[in-house]
């Protein structure tokens, strides 16, 4: 729930639900990736089996 | 703190946030800490959040006075922040400097975040370049962090940082010709319609961009929501992957880069052009000084080996700025501020008022002022007449001039008049001399080997 504050700039209108979206969007794609390198690790075992940092990611 | 103290200036851009506002006072800057910030002004000092970020040099460093020389009656502490010389402007960065700006915003935030704070706005006005690197000046920007409200500066940050970094990196219009139009962030709407279509392919432009653009709460429906410090997180995580893929489009139309690597003059004339300008530097008393139409900020660096020196190099050319500023981060010279002036159109005074941001001509000023290459456009291709230029340069030195004179034979005037069959007359060394010795004296003078051109060191007639 949002607080009621008294803001001294205007957040915007829309600008906490597309937040929210892309949050959402960013946590999919982040579960799916790591779900990616778990499998992937069960055949390059040792090699790099570590998910890139957020650096390196694409989205 | 001197016993006889003028009357308390306030700073006429510092009204927005109620929690405070800038003043000087005989010329020192201070900020007050108003009486409704004072809760949030404690836990950014007792958290331990401002020493980390003054230990980052992220922040800026101030010290708490014990006087109020603001006498405001809401007033709760006083602070005297360290002082800068220059004052610049987003619109007057090239596209990494604006891109670094928001790198240490996003920084700020993520290290806030972790220490129970929040950054409450996200304006590129709060930052400064200071030492060659950005700087955070804004102490009162932080507040209590509740994690499961969104960040309230999201949309300022996306209109001032990201949508003009992603106009650049798509377009190559220019950050300062849209921060100018712009001065407080382009609105989604505008973005959108502006950016090309490819840029839909792009995640990070169709979330922040495209998706922003349709999001729109339904009408009388206040917008409630629950988040959390993981999923801010991970947006500023984001942000940043994406700031950080960000490049200004390959400079097609950049008029001045690589004009000393390319100049048919080259490296002969180089190489006699700096060793004259060395030459009238020995023994010149400066501690500033502004290079303008600065190009790659070949002569700025050779200023800048002076020790406790502090230069400014204007070019129009946001493409040699771009370059400068990047040779300036590698090879760790922080005594030269890079910005993107254009002399035929400064930065003007903008803002309520006209009183929020200086004009560039009333903020600038040096002990030297360096114009090299400079004056044959001003006049053959601008037609500024000679006779108006002196006195311009009178305005932002105080003492010193280095003006390199280029007559109308020589390869590159002749460049510029080749469509022309008239421009301001008189334009030569005799009319120059006369024009600039009403206001300045001339020091020493030396034609430069192998060209027509001469260089000339003067010295302002003082009152």
């Amino acid at each position: 729930m949002i607080r009621n504050l008294l803001l001294y700039i205007d957040p915007g209108s829309g600008s906490y639900l597309i937040q929210v979206i892309i949050a959402a969007i960013l946590g999919v794609a982040f579960y799916f990736r790591n779900l990616w390198w778990k499998f992937r690790s069960l055949f390059f075992k040792g090699k790099k089996d570590q998910p890139p940092k957020n650096d390196e990611q694409d989205v | 703190m001197t016993s006889k103290m003028s009357e308390p200036l306030h700073h006429p851009a510092s009204y927005r946030d109620p929690s405070g506002f800038v003043f000087q006072v005989n010329g020192i800057y201070y900020r007050q800490v108003n009486q409704p910030y004072a809760e949030d002004y404690e836990k950014l000092m007792s958290s331990g959040l401002y020493a980390t970020l003054v230990r980052n040099k992220w922040l800026i460093e101030h010290q708490e006075i014990p006087t109020d020389p603001a006498a405001s009656a809401n007033g709760y502490k006083t602070l005297l922040p360290a002082q800068i010389n220059l004052l610049s402007y987003p619109y007057e960065w090239c596209f990494t400097q604006l891109r670094d700006a928001a790198l240490l915003t996003l920084s700020i935030l993520t290290q806030s975040v972790g220490q129970g704070m929040i950054l409450k706005d996200a304006s590129p006005y709060n930052i400064q370049f200071v030492n060659g690197k950005p700087l955070f000046i804004d102490t009162l920007s932080f507040e209590n962090y509740d994690a499961g409200r969104p960040w309230v500066a999201y949309r300022q940050f996306c209109e001032c940082f990201l949508f003009p970094l992603y106009l650049e990196h798509y377009c190559g219009i220019g950050i300062g010709k849209i921060l100018t139009a712009w001065p407080d962030g382009i609105p989604v709407p505008t973005t959108a319609r502006m950016l090309p279509r490819k840029s839909r392919f792009n995640p990070g432009a169709l979330m922040h961009v495209h998706l922003q653009n349709m999001v729109k709460p339904a009408p009388g429906k206040s917008e409630r929501s629950s988040f959390s410090q993981e999923k801010l997180t991970r947006l500023i995580q984001h942000l940043e992957s994406i700031i950080k893929k960000l490049k200004p489009l390959p400079a097609a139309h950049s008029t001045w880069s690589n004009y000393y690597q390319e100049t048919i003059l080259s490296s002969r004339y180089l190489d006699e052009k700096q060793r004259l300008f060395r030459d009238f530097m020995t023994g010149l008393p400066f501690r500033t000084a502004i290079d303008m139409g600065a190009n790659d900020g070949v002569f700025s660096l050779i200023l800048a080996e002076r020790p406790e020196t502090s230069i400014t190099a204007i070019d129009a050319d946001g493409a040699c700025i771009d370059r400068l500023y990047n040779t300036l981060r590698e090879k760790k010279i922080s005594n030269i501020l890079p910005l993107c002036i254009d002399l035929l159109h400064p930065s003007p005074a903008i803002g309520f008022r006209n009183r929020e941001r200086p004009a560039f001509n009333d903020r600038a000023g040096a002990d030297l002022v360096v114009a090299l290459a400079l004056i044959h456009h001003l006049v053959l291709s601008a037609n500024i007449p000679l006779r108006d230029i002196p006195g311009y340069f009178a305005t932002m030195t105080t003492g010193w001039l280095i003006i390199e004179f280029v007559p109308v034979e020589d390869e590159k005037a002749q460049e510029l008049i080749r469509n022309k069959d008239r421009w301001h007359q008189p334009y030569d060394a005799p009319s120059f001399e006369q024009y600039f010795g009403e206001y300045f004296s001339i020091g020493k003078k030396s034609r430069i080997p192998g060209t027509e051109r001469t260089l000339y060191l003067m010295k302002k007639h003082q009152p």
